[in-house]
């Protein structure tokens, strides 16, 4: 058995109070006590004497890399990573919304963590299903080996073998239940335009009001923006207050980009985000 | 009374526009069920432009832009190409029939296809009946 949390807590506390204490950093983005045990929160430590308040466990689900882009460029910064943020933050310097050498990434290599709403195990389910992070300078335990690995694209087998009224029935159903909170924005490391599209009022992309044509408008968009960019951490849907499987279709738009354009996102800094690039011979087959 | 298409067509200034123009002054006869928009290039198409217009009321829509490697700007339709793609597959996914949403690179010299390709799309859609998925009601 790997690592267990309460070690890796004390590395992630231990790598913070060096770097906070040498100056190499201004700020460490890690987890820290929310309202009881199972609801962690994001906390930002600054001084080594914040580092007694980190914490760590298997609901700190949160993507640390959300809070990366609230920062001007050139702060040091130190981010706990786990295997999906690692690759948020490996596409954030894609986008270069980020320079690599500002950055600490304290990898920490998971397994079993939990959905602090319902207490399941988060898995290739609902997410990209790894567990070691794809960048990191420092790692907090061991790599992970052995894990059964599973294509996080297994579970849209059912929804695409759905005929298109089903499917049309579905989403309906679903993003008819939004109630707008851009929660799945505000979580979502990738969600980082100001204003957003839907917040913009000339042009007015759609409406606002938690109805279903705007939410259609809305959600489609996102889906879109987040094209070969979303890393597949899930964060939307566990934000998420009415529970909508958001992140099923992000993984549907995934898998396709990745089937057309051979790349999946956030796996190296070499990358160019698959939409920001072409290939001359790339087919007029995917217009079919 | 029987269903009329309302088409709106995306076309690039310099090919597909200009291929629509050469349609008209050489008087070939296409449906006016198409609304043509110009922009400035295929890659000027914000794919919220597309959900707008199903949004509104457009029953189909088609692209227009110049052939891969002869766009005005050198690479914009191949972007525009990768782009449109995925607004397929969204739109796909989201349980629209395929059929609505077309993207045709047509150049300055192809009016008769012009022709061809609205009058072959206008029927598609008249086939396929009103889109009513997304539409707003009023
Ligand atoms: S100018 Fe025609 S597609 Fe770019």
């Amino acid at each position: 058995m790997a690592i267990s949390f309460e070690q890796i807590e004390q590395n992630l506390k231990t790598e913070a109070r060096k770097l906070l204490e040498s100056g190499k950093v201004s700020l460490v983005l890690a987890y820290g006590r929310g309202y009881d045990e199972n609801h962690p929160m994001p906390y930002v430590a600054k001084h080594p004497s914040d580092v007694d308040n980190i914490v760590f466990n298997e609901y700190c689900t949160a993507n640390l890399a959300r809070y990366l882009t609230r920062y001007p460029r050139r702060t040091k910064i130190a981010i706990a990573a786990k295997a999906a943020d690692s690759r948020a933050v490996v596409q954030l310097i894609q986008e270069d919304k980020v320079c690599r050498e500002d950055l600490v990434v304290l990898g920490i290599p998971v397994y079993g963590m939990k959905n602090f709403k319902t207490g399941e195990a988060i898995d290739s389910k609902t997410t990209g299903g790894l567990s070691n992070p794809v960048l990191y300078d420092i790692l907090l335990g061991e790599e992970v080996h052995g894990q059964p690995v599973s294509s996080p694209y297994d579970v849209l087998a059912a929804y695409e073998a759905m005929d298109k009224e089903e499917r049309w029935a579905f989403w309906q159903r679903e993003l008819g239940r939004c109630i707008r909170c851009y929660a799945c924005r505000k979580a979502c490391p990738m969600c980082y335009c100001d204003p957003c599209f839907i917040d913009q009022n000339k042009p007015k992309w759609g409406e606002k009001s938690p109805e279903s044509p705007g939410n259609l408008m809305y959600h489609l968009t996102r889906f879109h923006h987040l094209a070969g960019r979303c890393i597949d951490c899930g964060e939307c849907s566990r934000a998420c207050p009415v529970d909508i499987p958001l992140y099923l279709f992000h993984k549907k738009v995934a898998k396709d980009c990745e089937e057309m354009f051979g790349q999946a996102a956030g796996m190296s800094i070499g990358d160019k985000p698959v939409l920001v690039n072409f290939r001359v011979d790339d087919s007029d087959k995917i217009l079919e | 009374m029987s269903f009329e298409p309302k088409i709106l067509g995306i076309a690039c200034n310099w090919c597909t526009y200009t291929g629509a123009d050469l349609a008209g002054t050489t008087r070939l006869q296409y449906p006016q069920n198409i609304r043509v928009v110009r922009v400035m290039c295929s890659s000027r198409i914000n794919p919220s432009f597309i959900f707008r217009a199903f949004q509104l009321g457009a029953d189909g829509v088609l692209v227009g832009g110049c052939h891969p490697g002869d766009c005005h700007y050198n690479t914009g339709n191949l972007y525009a190409r990768r782009r449109l793609a995925v607004t397929k597959k969204i739109l796909e996914f989201a349980g629209m029939e395929p059929g609505r949403f077309r993207v045709e690179w047509i150049s300055a010299s192809e009016g008769n296809r012009f022709a061809e390709v609205v009058r072959e799309f206008t029927e598609q859609i008249r086939d396929l009946g009103p889109q009513t998925q997304f539409k707003i009601s009023q």
